[in-house]
């Protein structure tokens, strides 16, 4: 278990990624929270997937279970992880050690709390160089200034020797992407990299990413909440409800022809240029599940508006849709189905008892 | 540079306003001419002697003067005879203060090198088998004074005690001599050992309790920081995380209560000396309290403040040093 | 981002679907079994010590024990004779550590509201009024704390009966007393830096801004609006101050600056039996542990009610 993972075993060949039922629960006093529940997938190199869902959907902790930063105490972890071929998902915090930084790296939230307020910038990011790649000192601090001059950071050798409170966020967060970046990793991890930015400096953060990302051939998984944000900077997208994987598809496809009416309803919620003004946002009524006790059917059935007896009892598998064998969704009247145009129909009709009694009759 | 004069001129004023006071308080209830000088020297002095005393310290003087030429006194290493001991107060205090000043040391020394290691491991592993016992020990010692812990540590470390358990019989303490002797490093190391192992140990452990629990109760917040987790994340050590990420980070109580905790130490000699018959500087302070030795107690408390005074400068400074935030904020007021 | 997205509420929580299972509600805490522990010990103590002089199994602390006929000095250990032994005095170690507690419980609870009542004022004023206020109140607590805080007590309670004697109006200021007002007067630098700083930021909420605003007199403010939400924070501090006047009293009484001669208190009966102490260590013994475990207990709760209100006191 404890032993480090070398480099010799790496698979080179094959997905980078690849999740088989992964679960994560964690033992709390009121029972057993389903964080994450039973999450299958497979991410190929370079390649950037979207994790979307609402704050509780599992989307944080996914990610955190395939890096291993979770607390260890109270967590149950479960399924199989393989990155680069080899399984990762039993390994404790210091078996991990080797891959964290230098394979794996992570982007925090919030760049404000982030980074450590009493080191130098510049030894922030020689940390990981000189641990992972045994740099010494200067080197580790040239590399480190040329690191900030890729994330296009400005007068880059003065920087180095700044604080993170001489800095504004948006600069904050390109230095958390330096150090992501320092020992060139294969996987990257931002999770919600743009949401404590000004909306300004959230395009330039997300397009950095990208354009790093491409030229240093890694993969991406992008934590959010927005469809928005995944639209332009990923090339697959992810849905998760409940500790459970909804949705995933290509980007395109994705867009182009969603099944949940979970997905349909976060890109409802939110605001887009061409709408006419006043138009009213769609908010997704009701609270994420419990995840103590979940829905006994489709975890989203009781607040789904097309919901049916079925979906409230029995739990629809994830299954490919007739077009594209990669497009996977879990409903059992996905959008654009008979029964969600009759439920739709319903719907639309004035809630009038009399009305409807009448049209039944 | 600016703010350091203006803590500088703070602490002053604190120091001026102290032993000034100090001053009245000794001088109350001897309000008739002469009486401080009577009081000096004993109730069989002669008239003569108490008229060329109060000329000499200008005892007949108004208060303000009576402190300047003290204060003047002091500056110049005059600080006045003490008449009960026959001897002049720069040299009483002399012959007292080492004791004093390696008892403190020793217990400041020591409880950093107990409560840091402590706290770190205990917040580590937060709500462990290990952080539970030690918080509870640090609660059990936070709220032990000096009175009692010394003569419980006397009852247990230094009487000899059989305890029998049927036919075996188990002898503990007798470890320590019960009077304490005045033995120091430099003549007989393993005699100074032997005589303040035990009232160190008195000193040491509350204050050990207390470090002990500030520095971990700021550790637990900090641990749960995004940047530690980051810290994680990068790939260092989980030592490392702990000893240059988060430590760093958790100083701010644990330094200030160095400052804060010096008076307990003072108040905390003083019991120990007295009890463990250490010549110290408390011991002689209960002893010219008590005979009323006007100015071996205003020049000793002058010094105590001007410790306090001067160790409370140097944990503003450490703020400084410890959070580059503090010395930005700073540079700019 | 061609689509220009700004954050949007992801999901704004309303009324739950009737399906929900019931919102989790915390256990309600169960007071720990220090608590308990503490409580008892310091009620037991109480009554004993209220009581004491008809409780028939407690002795006159100046009742001396005969063993065979003859006084017991520190013959008798702990046993039924007399539970906590006897003292070189031959009094029953018991009776006096009872009749000790009436003094030090005394004078702790006079000397706490003592520093209540004057930290309190200068904390509220200073906290309110800000500005000079604040700075000369800061100079007095920051004096009050550049002092050894035994050194300062010794200093004055060795030179307050000499004040007595000179004023006649001040006979009723008895050694007790005396300590009443140089422990108190210790307490009152923790508190008003406490209150002050509660109270500054008390005086930036809305309630008291409304207050403020409807023309409100300064006086009313602190009485009506600031004064009932300091309860919480005084009342910790002054738990936690209590364990320290006690074993500050019990300092002064080891140093020979206790109340009157006659009176037992703990401190004193530690210094009076400690050259004994491998004779009759149980003569001290008892005192310590009384002494130790009246402070344990105010710290209990002192703790659970900063824990309970979410107060700080480092400093203290």
């Amino acid at each position: 278990m404890s032993t480090r993972i070398q480099a010799s075993t790496r698979d080179l060949e094959g997905p980078l990624l690849e999740l088989t039922d992964v679960s994560t629960h964690f033992r709390t006093p009121r029972g057993l929270v389903r964080a994450v529940d039973g999450v299958s997938f497979t991410l190929e190199r370079g390649k950037a997937l979207g994790i979307v869902g609402e704050s509780g959907s599992g989307k944080t902790i996914l990610s955190r279970s395939i890096m291993g930063l979770l607390p260890p105490r109270g967590t149950v972890r479960g399924g199989s992880i393989k990155f680069e071929g080899r399984e990762i998902g039993n390994l404790d915090r210091k078996a991990m050690r080797g891959v964290w930084g230098k394979e794996m790296a992570m982007i925090f939230q919030d760049p404000m709390t982030s980074l450590n307020p009493v080191m130098k910038i510049g030894k922030q990011i020689a940390e990981p160089l000189q641990i992972h790649l045994g740099m010494n000192k200067q080197l580790a601090w040239a590399t480190a200034e040329r690191l900030l001059q890729d994330v296009r950071i400005p007068e880059a050798k003065r920087r180095l020797d700044q604080y993170p409170h001489e800095m504004s966020g948006g600069m904050r967060q390109r230095v958390m992407i330096a150090i992501a970046l320092a020992c060139g990793p294969t996987a990257l991890f931002a999770d919600e990299p743009t949401t404590a930015l000004d909306v300004t400096v959230q395009a330039q953060i997300l397009d950095l990413l990208g354009e790093q990302r491409r030229d240093r051939n890694m993969s991406l998984i992008l934590v959010t909440h927005d469809l928005g944000v995944v639209a332009g900077h990923t090339d697959e997208i992810a849905v998760m409800y409940g500790g459970k994987l909804v949705e995933k598809a290509s980007t395109k496809g994705l867009f182009a022809n969603m099944k949940m009416p979970y997905t349909e309803a976060l890109l409802q919620s939110i605001p887009k240029l061409d709408d006419p003004s006043h138009t009213r946002l769609n908010a997704i009524a009701g609270r994420p599940p419990d995840l103590v006790n979940p829905p006994k059917g489709c975890r989203f059935a009781p607040r789904c508006p097309y919901a049916s007896d079925k979906c409230i009892n029995e739990e629809p598998p994830l299954v490919p849709t007739a077009e594209d064998p990669n497009h996977l969704y879990a409903c059992w009247y996905p959008v654009g189905s008979t029964e969600y145009h009759e439920a739709k129909r319903r719907l639309a009709e004035p809630t009038d008892g009399l009305a409807t009694a009448t049209a039944a009759l | 540079m600016r703010y350091f004069l203006q803590r500088l001129l703070q602490f002053s004023i604190v120091f001026f306003i102290v032993t000034f006071a100090v001053m009245i308080l000794m001088r109350l209830g001897l309000n008739a001419p002469g009486d401080p000088a009577r009081t000096l020297l004993g109730g069989t002095a002669d008239q003569e002697l108490i008229d060329e005393t109060t000329a000499k310290y200008r005892l007949d003087s108004n208060l303000f003067v009576q402190y300047f030429f003290w204060l003047k006194g002091m500056l110049t290493g005059d600080m006045g005879y003490s008449v009960p001991n026959s001897i002049s107060v720069a040299a009483y205090i002399q012959a007292r203060a080492m004791t004093t000043i390696l008892l403190g040391l020793y217990a400041t020394v020591f409880a950093v090198l107990i409560s840091v290691p402590l706290a770190v491991h205990q917040a580590y592993k937060r709500d462990s088998m290990f952080d539970k016992v030690g918080s509870g020990l640090s609660f059990v010692f936070v709220s032990v004074p000096a009175i009692v812990l010394a003569p419980i540590l006397t009852i247990v470390l230094i009487n000899e005690s059989e305890i029998s358990f049927g036919d075996y019989v188990l002898t503990i303490g007798g470890w320590f001599p019960r009077v304490g002797d005045k033995i120091y490093p430099w003549q007989d190391l393993g005699a100074h050992i032997e005589n303040f192992f035990v009232p160190t140990l008195v000193l040491t452990l509350p204050l050990a309790a207390i470090y002990t629990r500030l520095l971990r109760g700021d550790m637990v917040q900090t641990l749960q920081a995004d940047f530690v987790t980051l810290a994680s994340a990068k790939g260092v050590s989980p030592r490392r995380v702990l000893w240059v990420h988060a430590l760093r980070n958790s100083l701010f109580s644990f330094v200030t209560s160095i400052g804060t905790q010096l008076g307990a130490i003072v108040g905390g000699a003083i019991v120990v000396e007295q009890f463990f018959d250490l010549d110290g500087m408390g011991s002689m302070l209960v002893g010219a309290i008590l005979s009323k030795d006007l100015f071996t107690v205003q020049s000793t408390a002058a010094i105590l403040v001007a410790c306090v005074v001067v160790v409370n400068l140097i944990v503003d400074l450490m703020y400084a040093v410890i959070d580059p935030r503090i010395r930005h904020m700073r540079a700019l007021a | 981002m061609s689509t220009a997205v700004a954050p949007p509420p992801a999901a704004t929580p309303e009324s739950p679907p009737a399906t929900e299972p019931a919102p989790f509600k915390p256990k309600r805490k169960r007071p720990s079994t220090g608590l308990i522990l503490a409580c008892t010990f310091l009620f037991v103590l109480v009554f004993l010590a209220v009581f004491a002089d008809y409780l028939g199994f407690i002795r006159y602390p100046d009742e001396k024990v005969l063993v065979d006929g003859k006084a017991g000095r520190y013959k008798l250990g702990p046993g039924w004779e007399a539970w906590f032994g006897t003292d070189g005095l031959s009094h029953d170690v018991f009776a006096s550590c009872i009749y000790g507690a009436r003094v030090t419980l005394q004078i702790g609870l006079f000397a706490t509201a003592f520093g209540i009542i004057v930290g309190g004022f200068l904390g509220v004023l200073a906290g309110y009024f800000r500005k000079t206020t604040d700075r000369v109140v800061s100079i007095i607590t920051d004096c009050l704390l550049a002092m050894p805080a035994l050194l300062l007590a010794m200093i004055l309670v060795s030179r307050l009966d000499d004040v007595r004697n000179d004023v006649t109006w001040l006979d009723w200021f008895s050694r007790k007393w005396q300590l009443v007002f140089t422990l108190g007067l210790l307490a009152v630098a923790p508190l008003a830096r406490i209150v002050r700083a509660q109270t500054m930021s008390l005086r930036e909420r809305e309630f008291v801004l409304a207050a403020r605003s409807l023309g409100a007199k300064p006086g009313r403010v602190i009485l009506r609006e600031i004064m009932p939400n300091l309860i919480p924070a005084i009342l910790t501090v002054a738990f936690t101050g209590l364990s320290i006047i006690i074993a500050a009293e019990g300092a002064l009484a080891f140093l020979g600056l206790g109340v009157e001669i006659g009176t037992p208190t703990w401190g004193k009966l530690i210094n009076d039996n400690r050259n004994q102490i491998d004779v009759a260590w149980w003569a001290t013994f008892f005192p310590c542990l009384m002494l130790f475990l009246t402070v344990v207990s105010f710290n209990v709760i002192g703790d659970r009610l900063s824990r309970r209100f979410d107060i700080r006191q480092a400093g203290v």
